[in-house]
């Protein structure tokens, strides 16, 4: 059962449309990836997916129903959105941060039922920063804080989880823990992942089907292995680069002509350089 | 799990702030030129015998520390909400040109109404003018920063930041051809200034506010997420701009009672929040009343500071409030610019 569909999806802001005939669908509890280079539209999208935009033209249907059918509240229900890490003005901390995913079950009073705690203390076990619950927002590392805002979107107890960038500026332990942590959410609450990323190695090893953007509203999907081929890569990103295959899946390392190795690439001509 | 607030940890310390404050309005009501004993003001005047003490207590200075603690808990409360609304440590309730207004409309009443001795309701119309000034302010810029669209919190402060400027113009221009007794009683509004007033607009405006600040209370945990950030609150499933319209409307509507009645007292809509929320945390729901309550007895204490310093002479209160809180303000300014990201969504 597709949790998500989407059909025919046209978005602009100029008159030239950034999505253009975008249609594709989103199997419940999978793992997806929306890849693509900077300003095709990937951060456009997750705000369609999470009705923060208004679709154009085309229509998406979220659990059997137009997306925009459902009110703020309804749609809290169903996607939990993740946006990129950032050190809010006031000193929140972890807790107090991952319990406001609960504000709109709070009682008459305005506070926390203990149903709510629970669900927070679960969050916080889950994403493994329980020991780190008492502190503020700017005192913990950027891998840490993206925990957080993952910890405070599983608060949400919703059946879909958006991600927009959860590895960026994260190093390489941190990128894969936050990977297995999704993962492990696909797995073992039956979560359906949504990230945009721009990993394609990581979303090669963990997700189970992949949005390609391209420019000019084009776009490809499928498994990784079918996407991620070296000929598509090379012509959406303009890049040349090293291809390969670690056992099942493929990993691709662009290299630009200044590169060491560029003479592989080169003599190989795994991949032809288009820029 | 320990630290989280919960409803008897917040009843104790409002409590205990409330209980505090009494105790500075008390302390504050025996401090000044005149000595007086407590227990002497307790007995009323028999006609005839006029209780000097008596007078002083209730009539003199009672009423002027009541005002002083209405106009501080209202600056600080809506201060607070100011700060969450605009995801901004360093905003106070007249960033959004409430000042200006309340400041024109208070100066169109010295300068034109008072040379037609035109009253209102029996009372000076600087009053009800500053009030209608205030809103009207408020109302403009929210409508403008509405009409440019999506990103309301940079267009809400542009709007203020204009409006302010330009009210301050025609301020400036009406103050420098106006008379030099209209100029001295414009300052001395500009400045923030706190007179005895009569029990009628005490018991209402100290019911508006508080009215104010109780209803403030119940969108507090939506403010917690809204100061955090605007998309992930609606993502949340918060009705977002149902939130800032409702605690825009309230925080203006008791900054405006506050500036009708005291002129432009400063920072203790900066100050008083922020000490709060470094002793207790960010968290509204405490913040909002505990700041009421701190910036009532902290304005009382400037109040009655500015009656005994040069006494038998009183300073406006806004210059005590400017020499406590302008210090405080730099060094906050050093402490938050390097981090402060209220651009962020």
């Amino acid at each position: 059962m597709n949790i998500i569909e989407a059909k025919n999806l046209t978005f602009s802001y100029t008159d030239k449309p950034l999505l253009a005939d975008l249609t594709f669908s989103v199997p419940a509890g999978s793992f997806v990836a929306i890849a693509g280079p900077n300003g095709v539209g990937k951060t456009t999208l997750l705000n369609l997916l999470s009705a923060l935009l208004k679709t154009q033209s085309g229509s998406i249907i979220l659990d059997g129903k137009g997306i925009r059918s459902f009110s703020a509240a309804m749609l809290a229900r169903k996607i939990a959105v993740v946006r990129q890490e950032f050190i809010p003005p006031f000193g929140f901390s972890v807790i107090q941060t991952v319990l406001m995913a609960r504000t709109p079950y709070y009682n008459r009073l305005g506070f926390e039922t203990p149903a709510d705690k629970e669900i927070a203390a679960g969050a916080l076990k889950a994403t493994d920063i329980a020991d780190l619950a008492e502190r503020q927002l700017a005192q913990i590392s950027g891998g840490e804080r993206q925990r957080v805002f993952i910890a405070r979107a599983l608060a949400q107890k919703t059946p879909i989880l958006l991600l927009d960038e959860p590895t960026s500026f994260l190093d390489l332990r941190h990128q894969v823990k936050i990977y297995d942590l999704l993962k492990k959410m696909q797995i073992e609450e039956k979560k359906t992942v949504i990230a945009i990323t721009h990993d394609i190695n990581l979303a090669a090893q963990y997700c189970d089907n992949v949005l390609l953007l391209a420019q000019d509203a084009r776009y490809y999907q499928g498994t990784p292995n079918d996407v991620f081929s070296t000929e598509t890569i090379g012509k959406v990103y303009g890049i040349g680069g090293f291809s390969g295959a670690v056992r099942t899946q493929k990993f691709f390392l662009p290299l630009g002509k200044y590169a060491r190795d560029y003479r592989v690439i080169r003599h190989t001509s795994a991949c032809e350089n288009k820029t | 799990m320990t630290k989280l607030l919960t409803p008897p940890t917040l009843l104790t310390r409002i409590l205990l702030a409330t209980v505090m404050l009494a105790a500075v309005m008390l302390a504050c009501s025996l401090l000044g030129t005149e000595h007086i004993s407590l227990k002497k003001a307790l007995e009323p005047s028999h006609p005839g015998v006029v209780n000097p003490d008596y007078e002083i207590f209730f009539r003199v200075r009672g009423p002027r520390i009541i005002l002083a603690a209405i106009v501080g808990a209202a600056l600080a409360c809506s201060g607070a909400v100011l700060q969450a609304l605009l995801r901004n440590p360093l905003a106070d309730p007249y960033i959004l040109g409430i000042s200006s207004g309340a400041g024109l409309g208070a100066i169109i009443a010295i300068t034109i109404f008072s040379r037609l001795n035109w009253m209102l309701w029996g009372r000076s119309p600087i009053a009800f003018f500053a009030f209608v000034g205030a809103l009207a302010t408020a109302g403009l810029v929210w409508t403008v920063a509405r009409l440019t669209g999506k990103s309301q919190v940079t267009h809400l402060l542009l709007a203020g930041v204009v409006v302010n400027a330009f009210f301050s113009a025609m301020i400036m221009f009406l103050t420098s051809i106006a008379n030099s007794s209209q100029v001295q009683r414009t300052i001395f509004w500009l400045m923030g200034n706190i007179i005895e007033e009569d029990p009628l607009v005490l018991w209402t405006s100290g019911g508006f506010v508080l009215a104010g600040i109780f209803a403030l209370f119940f969108i507090s945990p939506q403010l917690n997420a809204l100061s955090f950030s605007e998309v992930d609150a609606k993502a949340m499933g918060i009705n977002t701009a149902a939130t800032q319209t409702v605690a825009f409307v309230l925080a203006a509507l008791i900054t405006a009672v506050a500036v009708s009645l005291s002129g432009l007292v400063g920072f203790a809509g900066l100050i008083v929040p922020h000490g709060v929320r470094l002793v207790f945390g960010p968290d509204h729901r405490q913040l909002l009343p505990l700041s009421a309550l701190i910036g009532a007895g902290f304005l009382v204490a400037a109040d009655t500071l500015a009656r005994i310093v040069v006494a038998p002479a009183q300073l406006p209160v806004g210059v005590v409030t400017a020499l406590i809180g302008g210090p405080f303000f730099l060094v906050l300014l050093v402490r938050y610019s390097r981090r402060i990201d209220w651009l962020a969504k």
